[in-house]
């Protein structure tokens, strides 16, 4: 261990600004982590958060400002002197070598070698002992492309471990991971500051900030608006306060009452897949919003996968409106059945982050906006694009602003813009707040509602209690690749929480 | 836990093994298609075509193609292309042959020219995409313009003759086991690479920064150092090419390396290297080249037009990419708990660790 007695911290960021070409991306910002304490370090999007992380670990360096580390002052060139200097990160974006397997994935960077020569054994027993740490049971050499975008988290998380650091930056791990799993995220923070290490902790889960930080930083606009809050002494409100710069309005959960009655939009009856889906029951109504809840690995997204004909369904049948149907392809799904997906990794599968907004949101109906010689009709493009940036409130300063320099939240929008662009009467929204702050949260809450209530049949699948608490009608808990059961959604968390938790845990027991 | 450990091992590796993926494994496949070929080379020519002379030229203009494949593939693992393959080829083997020929420069000093001509030649085209920030397929573009021009003033019309190095060319017609030489060096070196791939440090390095480069950057792993280095094996091996030029033909002259671009990508490409880097085949690079060096056999066997060659090996490549692409089955997810034994074959995993 590097721990040097001489300073009280055990990382000390001293007035770091940092400017990008048009932003100010850090105005002379301060933290300070103890060691053994856990800290969190919240702002809302674009405050300046994952800038200090890049700068910490260094991705980029700071234009001024002192970083020290252990009481000594420190500037990284590379992510390498970083690591040696005893600062180990689990970033937010998913960066893995799908080539590679998972064991040499977690020790890249910091390959155990003799002689130049990669020691094989050392790489699989460093890597099986770090993910025995998150109890995550897999086989080292996986190939990293078999994983989930959940299970890879768990590789980046595992990564961060490896390096033994002093201090340890968690910039959203549990951003796409199951409330289980944190869980077991939590427990391996604990035990690392009960070894007297630091532990920097990026979220935007403010239940799970209260419940595992002491201390916590507030950024703003690239400012640091409040240094090593105890948490103890403050509320929630207090601190949402702070993230947003005034008093965000709550949440007003409206009284939903779909009518259950009719021919269910989409209804999946005894449904088996090549995946391994077993006798699937679900259905969704017109105006009802259904959550697909479950543990990494459980199906879920691997099941929407089905309904979309990317994977084979082998058993069973599904309807649409009443009627027994083959999807084929997306494109079938699209124009036939009416349904779109918004993907869970809208980064990899839902955008063109390069491409301008309009162009985003017009790409599922270039057939109905084209002449009928084949040549787009850019007028109705530029109309079609206006409504859905206006329908959907998406920040942007243009129809043709490119869709990489959005934040996460009004990328998320666009996403699920050009599927109500081609007017879908199912919506299928994998993940649908991952990465996105506080406040947009709620209208994009608000935004799903409004959907129902136009009459659209929604399919969330979320592995965040909380927001499936908030946002659904009904929540449906898939186990082991099986529909374990249904809970009609009362909105009390406790209640709902410790129903949901019996379904999961229904299957794992009999099998054990 | 150590039983654990080893026992997990032991399924990993028993899985590595299984039938199925065998079949599924593009080497099986390339292996099948040479022993298909060889039969049929045997049985049009009645069995001359394993006649002792036969195979001995088989092998001879095997060892060249297997070089400058594998040197294309050290630049696709890295997810570039190197254009001047031929150039710098025939660049770093006329500038030993004139240096042999006409300075008086001792023979195994000139042997080393050309490999460390080749080796310069490649770093230099490193550097040059690392400082510019220019995609490598322009920067090698240009460079293999500048060397053909250079390779054509160094020889002009003439050709070297071999006469100036015959030490070289003792070595190119030693057959120990009956076949060439330089097709046991080529192979050697491919057993090298193959070594190098899986186990360097280096080699892993430039794999990562292939596969992903923000990965590699978040993991300390310098993007910049992976390219030089990769552009700098590529030429290495060029300048092991020309080596071998010295070593087996006649002469060099100004059209050296002239016609080793599309077998450079044919190998690499045909034995199963994705373009987008990331990944090496070593074995399928040097299986392809076979495949290829076959079709050329065939070609003269049935005495075709030469440039039914280039058309046959285009069609090939192009045919290889596209069922590349149609047989990517949707990659199957691991679940963490396999549960039933009905569905544990879904979770079975195909190896692609980087090295095929």
């Amino acid at each position: 261990m590097t721990t040097t007695t001489s300073s009280p911290w055990a990382l000390e960021v001293r007035a770091v600004s940092k400017a990008f070409p048009g932003v100010r991306a850090l105005d002379a910002v301060n933290l300070r982590l103890a060691p053994g304490e856990v800290h969190a370090l919240l702002g809302e999007n674009g405050a300046g958060k994952s800038t200090l992380i890049k700068i910490l670990t260094g991705i980029q360096t700071a234009d001024t400002g002192q970083i020290l580390v252990g009481g000594t002052e420190r500037v990284f060139h590379s992510a390498h002197e970083a690591t040696a200097a005893g600062i180990g990160a689990v970033h937010q974006e998913r960066n893995v070598v799908t080539a590679f397997t998972v064991a040499e994935n977690i020790a890249l960077g910091n390959t155990p070698t003799r002689h130049g020569r990669v020691d094989w054994r050392a790489v699989r027993d460093g890597a099986r002992r770090v993910l025995d740490m998150l109890d995550f049971r897999i086989d080292p050499d996986t190939p990293m492309n078999r994983l989930s975008p959940a299970q890879t988290q768990l590789v980046e998380i595992a990564r961060g471990l490896y390096a033994d650091s002093a201090v340890l930056l968690l910039d959203e791990p549990t951003a796409s991971i199951s409330d289980n799993e944190s869980g077991l995220l939590f427990d391996v923070v604990h035990r690392l500051t009960d070894q007297g290490r630091a532990v920097l902790f990026v979220s935007h889960k403010l239940e799970e900030v209260f419940a595992h930080c002491r201390t916590a930083t507030v950024f703003r606009d690239g400012r640091s608006v409040a240094e090593a809050v105890q948490l103890a002494d403050v509320d929630r409100d207090t601190v949402v306060d702070l993230l947003v710069g005034r008093t965000l309005a709550k949440l007003d959960v409206p009284d939903r009452a779909p009518d259950r009655t009719s021919t269910p939009a989409i209804e999946l009856r005894g449904v088996e897949t090549e995946r391994g889906h077993r006798s699937v029951d679900l259905s969704v109504h017109r105006g009802e919003i259904v959550g697909l809840y479950g543990l990494v690995g459980a199906g879920r997204t691997e099941l929407a996968h089905a309904l979309l004909g990317l994977d084979k369904i082998t058993g069973g049948e599904v309807r649409v409106s009443g009627e027994v149907v083959r999807i084929k392809d997306v494109g079938d799904a699209l124009s036939r059945h009416r349904i779109g997906y918004v993907t869970e990794d809208r980064k990899a599968e839902g955008l063109f982050l390069d491409q301008t907004v309009a162009r985003n949101l017009t790409v599922t109906v270039l057939g109905q906006l084209s002449n009928r010689w084949g040549v787009l009709r850019r007028k109705a493009a530029r109309v079609a694009a206006d409504e859905y940036i206006d329908s959907l409130d998406i920040r942007v300063s243009s129809r043709d602003q490119i869709v990489g320099q959005l934040s996460g939240g009004n990328q998320q929008k666009v996403s699920l813009g050009k599927w109500l662009a081609a007017r879908t009467d199912i919506l299928v929204i994998d993940e649908p707040t991952v990465g996105i702050d506080v406040r947009t949260k709620g209208a994009f809450y608000r935004l799903i509602w409004d959907l129902a209530d136009q009459g659209k049949a929604v399919l969330v699948i979320s592995s965040d209690l909380a927001e499936m608490v908030t946002l659904v009608d009904t929540i449906a808990v898939m186990q082991d690749f099986e529909v374990t059961g249904h809970v009609a959604n009362t909105h009390d968390y406790d209640e709902m929480s410790k129903a949901v938790i019996r379904l999961v845990h229904r299957t794992s027991e009999n099998v054990a | 836990m150590s039983g654990d450990t080893t026992a997990a091992d032991r399924s990993a590796r028993a899985r590595r093994w299984s039938a199925k993926d065998l079949l599924r494994r593009q080497t099986t496949t390339l292996v099948f298609v040479v022993i298909v070929g060889v039969v049929v080379l045997t049985v049009q020519s009645s069995g001359g075509f394993l006649s002792r002379i036969s195979i001995e030229t088989f092998f001879q203009f095997l060892a060249i193609p297997v070089v400058i494949g594998l040197a294309q593939m050290a630049t696709l693992a890295v997810g570039q292309m190197n254009l001047a393959v031929g150039a710098i080829g025939g660049f770093a083997a006329c500038l030993a042959g004139i240096l042999m020929a006409d300075a008086g420069l001792p023979v195994w000093l000139g042997a080393v020219v050309a490999v460390l001509a080749g080796l310069a030649c490649g770093l230099i085209n490193g550097v040059i995409v690392v400082l510019t920030q220019i995609n490598g397929f322009i920067v090698t573009l240009a460079t293999m313009t500048i060397l053909s021009g250079v390779q054509y003033a160094l020889v002009g019309t003439r050709t070297v003759t071999s006469d100036a190095w015959p030490q070289l060319q003792s070595l190119g017609s030693a057959r120990p086991l009956g076949v060439p030489l330089i097709f046991w060096l080529s192979l050697a070196i491919a057993g090298l690479l193959s070594l190098a791939y899986r186990h360097a440090l280096v080699a892993r390095k430039m794999l990562a920064s292939g596969g992903n480069p923000l990965a590699a950057t978040l993991s300390g792993i310098s993007n910049s150092r992976s390219l030089i280095a990769a552009h700098g094996l590529s030429g290495l091996l060029c300048g092991v090419a020309a080596l071998l030029v010295l070593c087996s033909l006649p002469g060099v002259n100004k059209s050296i390396g002239g016609d080793w671009l599309l077998p450079s990508f044919a190998a690499p490409i045909i034995g199963g290297v994705a373009l987008t880097g990331g990944g090496v085949a070593v074995l399928g690079t040097v299986l392809a080249a076979t495949i290829v060096r076959l079709v050329d056999t065939a070609r003269a066997a049935f005495q075709l037009d030469p440039s039914w060659v280039n058309l046959v090996i285009g069609a090939v490549v192009l045919g290889t990419v596209a069922l590349g692409q149609a047989n990517r089955r949707p990659k199957g997810l691991v679940r963490v708990r396999p549960t039933g034994p009905s569905r544990a074959s879904t979770s079975e995993a195909t190896p692609t660790g980087g090295v095929a």
